[in-house]
């Protein structure tokens, strides 16, 4: 893929994605978390961080007081899965801003994990699957452990141990995730899982048995998965995205290049089904912010991907300094 | 043709939507009315419409996976919506439209 190309393309949705900053941005009133999640991983990717800081202590400033987010910035009711996701933008960010009240509410965040995690390990949360929903918690604690974060340690290391193996253990032997309620193809929460969740530990300290086998039968799960025209899912393109993205990341870790074909694929159907500006859900939809936001993400990682430092795709999920 | 709901109450509007034949058994069809997105799903000969965007994420239901009970699943993240009412176990609830057949014309209950 030509990276000229890339970035261009990157050029120019992020000039779009600043123009809509008042449709993501808490500096300009309540927000959807979601998006601003979204958003802000842009950010920090696009290495732009700095010049935002009020847009992260304003998601410090809607914390809720047990410690999680809600999905709407206004509401005061937590919820695991849009709580990671902030917590995680925190953690990440607060390695360029330094700033006390980003550290505290990330300690904050560890406490609401921490409280709300249940017995055999997983995380709930309504709006989305359990296992979902669990990979989020244990992403935040991945990203935790790896920037060296010490805070109720020796419980954010078993709590983490404990919904890493929830998952390992609800692997379907062919090597993809299901959930009937959710995700019946299994693609998205598949491809989720071994990036979010399981690939990190090879990184970082490599505690628990299994996952390199559970990731390398998820990978080549998704690349069976893939349509011959390079999506996923019917031509989803958030799944599509995901499902790129993840490949980029647990096949640079797992250090196999069987899967490059499918990324490039997958890379190219992405961008062919591009709006003028943005992305809609699917080939011909409207854009929308979110998963603009997500197009320009998988972009920013494949410019990573294709470093010569080998792990810059790595830092990009924030599993290494 | 039957169509979902015969009946719209007294605050409703009906508003043409599309004609018939331009939804076959089978078939789907998106539109736009007050710049709002309607899905509309001809199954079996039964006209339903349901708000195009799910209330979970906003995922396009007219891209849905329809299943042998009423129901619709959004193709995002699988929230299902039953067609007819717009219930659903997760937390939110779908809007639909009544529909009626006349004249070769299909008509929504605004």
């Amino acid at each position: 893929m030509d990276l000229q190309r890339i970035d261009a393309l990157i050029t120019d949705e992020y000039a779009f994605f600043l123009r809509a900053r008042n449709s993501w941005s808490l500096t300009a009133g309540p927000q959807d978390l979601e998006l601003v999640a979204h958003a802000l991983r842009v950010l920090l990717h696009a290495r732009t961080t700095p010049d935002f800081l009020d847009d992260y202590t304003a998601l410090v400033a809607c914390q809720n007081t047990a410690g999680g987010w809600s999905p709407l910035s206004s509401d005061t009711d937590s919820t695991v899965w849009v709580s990671a996701f902030c917590g995680l933008m925190l953690i990440r960010a607060n390695r360029f801003l330094h700033h006390d009240h980003l550290t505290r509410s990330v300690q904050q965040a560890i406490d609401y994990f921490l409280d709300t995690q249940h017995q055999d390990g997983r995380w709930v949360d309504p709006a989305w699957a359990d296992l979902d929903t669990t990979s989020h918690p244990v992403s935040f604690f991945n990203v935790v452990m790896a920037l060296g974060e010490t805070h109720r340690q020796p419980e954010v290391q078993r709590a983490w141990e404990q919904g890493l193996r929830f998952i390992i253990d609800n692997q379907s032997p062919d090597g993809g995730w299901y959930d009937q309620e959710f995700h019946p193809s299994g693609v998205e929460i598949t491809a989720h899982l071994i990036q979010d969740a399981l690939v990190a530990d090879l990184v970082i300290d490599r505690r628990v048995n299994g996952v390199r086998a559970s990731c390398t039968k998820g990978a080549a799960r998704l690349s069976e998965w893939q349509a011959q025209a390079g999506s996923w899912d019917d031509e989803n393109i958030d799944h599509t995205m995901d499902c790129t993205r993840s490949l980029m990341l647990v096949t640079r870790i797992l250090a196999e290049s069987s899967h490059n074909d499918t990324i490039m694929r997958g890379l190219g159907w992405i961008m062919n089904n591009k709006n003028e500006h943005g992305w809609g859900d699917f080939p011909g939809m409207e854009t929308n912010l979110e998963r603009t936001c997500d197009g320009l993400d998988t972009m920013l990682k494949y410019k990573a991907y294709c470093h010569s430092e080998a792990d810059a795709v790595i830092k990009l999920w924030g599993y290494l300094r | 043709m039957p169509s979902s709901e015969p009946a719209a109450s007294t605050n409703h509007r009906w508003v043409e939507a599309c004609t018939i034949d331009a939804l076959p058994p089978g078939e789907r069809k998106l539109i736009k009315i007050d710049d709002v997105e309607i899905a509309l799903f001809n199954i079996d000969e039964t006209v339903f419409a349901i708000k195009n965007r799910c209330p979970h994420s906003s995922g396009p239901l007219i891209r849905g996976y329809i299943d042998n009970a009423g129901g619709i699943k959004c193709p995002m993240h699988g929230w299902r919506f039953d067609l007819r009412t717009g219930e659903s176990k997760r937390p939110a609830h779908a809007t639909v439209y009544q529909v009626k057949i006349e004249g070769g014309d299909i008509y929504l209950a605004l």
